[in-house]
């Protein structure tokens, strides 16, 4: 079968190629077409329904295109109940999150990566050992210890325990094993201070590596739930995930007020696949091992 | 490793540091090279003592006490282990869990393998569109997945209930049926999760040799055969990694049956991080929470042992 399709072209009937492969390539497409819609039509659906007005919302068959499009959906979220608030929160502890775990997990992973010291092994080993552990094994203890340090219901509270974590150090130290020595050496002639060439020679050179835990960190830390959950309750410091997840028991909101804050919250992060969809994909397998 | 040894290396790394005369110069440099590294280390350290290794020894100690989340708490050993099984709320939590993982690894992982080979068919152009097109749903917060699919499900009126009635199928309650509720949220789940495994797997598909799919072609093999016998044999690191995570994550189920159904109807949707949290933060009964959290880890370490093994090796094509 396949010896004569190969005789086939190579007689240069390309003609008689296309219309074999015709068939299979209809199929093929009809496909991706079913799979394109299904992975974006709900949020297309929900984009509409975040513009339709109350009755719309309801009508049935339901409507792809709003009839009146408003924005009074939006007006409820950020009026009626304080979703900008959450957004900020959002932001902030993403923010900070992330900041503070390229930082820590740059300085550990380039020890790890360029140093010898006693206990290096161990101290690595122990770090990878903590990977296994399921999240939700230390939700008690984690509150309870953030609960003795004061930090419930405080950003503190929301922040640092998301500081860190294995994964990063792990990520940091495969990347700059992998810089030339040379270079912090020749620093370290110029008189280069320990933290200088750790700031001005290993950071700048390790950017595609931050880049991809920067993304890893923050939309982690973007859509948790959990933690917010259990060391948050105040309305004030809620950050999206929790807003969407408590909106319809504490609000009494439709699906126009549901849909408006859902499409609000993936945006930023759409937005920066956009610009960084490369890291995004390659930092899709590394954070896997986050468990 | 000896000091001594430690400064040697240091040396024939070719640093400026003038070789010492005495030992004891030898000796300060080690040492300062050992503070300089826990020097770097230390921010890293203590937040990981205080958030992680702190709080990993405090959960299995507070799986042998009882009491409140605030309060006193009284020493019981194994107790909380043997009401586990007696607990009818845990044999169902249990059996949920399991039932979930069984619907949804098999069927996340296969229907990946499918889509990969889809979007990796010599007659598709334009693979990048396809592979940021599965990664979209990732983007999604799973609370506002929730939020999304619960619309869409949404009885009467929602757009698959629509789409039902259209081809003359009865109304479903998606989220409101105990029978059904499970799969509802493994629908959710499958679509906001399957971009990881099609994306993984397409990686490995464009890493296989063309040579290897040619010869066993000329030898006369037919599509399905190139596929079964070469190419999937191929992959088998990528699918085992990737079946790996699929059920490390699928234990731990949580967000979307907590935005949607509470663990209801009926407990039908209860799973055991579900457990852990309502046990701790709202039933007060602290130590059949952290008893919970100590079966998971139970069951998760040794599967996220096979990942690090898996992960040592390196898989290859991603």
């Amino acid at each position: 079968m396949r010896n004569s399709a190969v005789a086939t072209a190579s007689v240069g009937k390309t003609r008689g190629k296309f219309w074999r492969l015709l068939p299979q390539a209809i199929l093929v497409y009809l496909l991706l077409a079913l799979l394109t819609v299904f992975m974006i039509g709900p949020y297309l659906f929900i984009f509409s329904a975040a513009f339709k007005e109350t009755y719309t919302l309801v009508s049935i068959p339901p409507k792809l295109i709003p009839d009146h499009p408003t924005l009074e959906n939006f007006r409820n979220i950020f009026s009626n109940m304080p979703f900008g608030r959450w957004f900020i929160n959002s932001t902030i502890v993403s923010t900070l999150s992330t900041l503070g775990t390229l930082i820590v997990c740059a300085m550990a992973g380039y020890t790890f990566a360029k140093k010898e010291f006693v206990g290096k092994q161990a101290v690595f080993a122990v770090l990878m050992a903590t990977l296994m552990i399921p999240g939700a094994l230390m939700l008690v203890p984690a509150f309870l210890v953030t609960n003795s340090l004061h930090l419930v219901n405080t950003y503190g509270g929301l922040i640092l325990p998301g500081i860190g974590g294995a994964m990063g150090v792990f990520l940091l130290r495969q990347f700059i094993e992998t810089l030339p020595s040379e270079l912090e050496q020749a620093a370290a002639i110029d008189g280069c201070s320990e933290f200088g060439i750790f700031w001005r020679i290993i950071l700048p050179l390790s950017k595609p590596g931050l880049t991809t835990l920067a993304i890893l960190s923050f939309t982690g830390s973007w859509n948790s739930l959990i933690w917010p959950l259990v060391v948050v309750n105040s309305k004030a410091l809620y950050t999206l995930p929790l807003g969407l997840a408590l909106l319809r028991t504490e609000f009494q909101v439709n699906y126009g007020a549901t849909s408006a804050a859902a499409i609000v919250s993936v945006v930023p992060l759409v937005i920066a696949f956009a610009f960084l969809q490369r890291y995004f994909i390659e930092g899709l397998t590394i954070g896997a091992i986050k468990g | 490793m000896s000091v001594a040894a430690e400064s040697s290396e240091r040396h024939t790394n070719g640093s400026d540091v003038p070789l010492p005369v005495r030992k004891s110069t030898s000796g300060a440099l080690a040492l300062r090279r050992n503070l300089v590294a826990y020097a770097f280390l230390s921010p890293f350290l203590i937040l990981f003592v205080v958030f992680t290794a702190i709080p990993f020894f405090w959960a299995l100690w507070l799986s042998l006490q009882s009491g409140l989340l605030a309060g006193p708490k009284t020493y019981v050993g194994f107790q909380n282990f043997a009401n586990l099984p007696r607990d009818s709320i845990t044999r169902t939590v249990f059996f949920n869990t399991v039932k979930y993982v069984a619907i949804i690894v098999p069927i996340a992982v296969l229907s990946a393998l499918g889509l990969a080979f889809l979007i990796t068919n010599r007659l598709v152009r334009g693979r990048d569109f396809f592979r940021a097109l599965v990664y979209f749903p990732i983007l999604a917060a799973p609370a506002a997945a929730a939020q999304i699919w619960s619309y869409l499900l949404a009885p009467k009126f929602g757009l698959v209930s629509y789409m039902l009635s259209a081809v003359g199928l009865p109304d479903v309650y998606f989220l409101s049926d105990p029978k059904i509720a499970i799969l509802a949220i493994a629908l959710i789940e499958w679509w906001r999760g399957i971009g990881f495994h099609v994306i993984l797997f397409i990686a490995a598909l464009i890493g296989i040799p063309a040579e290897m799919k040619e010869a066993a072609i000329i030898d006369g093999a037919n599509g399905w055969q190139v596929a079964t016998r070469v190419t999937i044999p191929l992959m088998r690191p990528v699918i085992l990694f990737s079946i790996v995570m699929c059920t490390i994550w699928s234990f731990q189920l949580f967000d979307t049956v907590f935005v949607l159904t509470q663990g209801g109807p009926m407990y039908s949707t209860a799973t055991m991080v579900w457990y852990v949290y309502n046990y701790a933060f709202r039933y007060s009964q602290l130590g059949m929470a952290a008893a919970m959290g100590v079966v998971l880890l139970l069951v998760i370490a040794p599967i996220s042992f096979i990942q690090m093994r898996v992960l040592g090796k390196g898989v290859e094509y991603a």
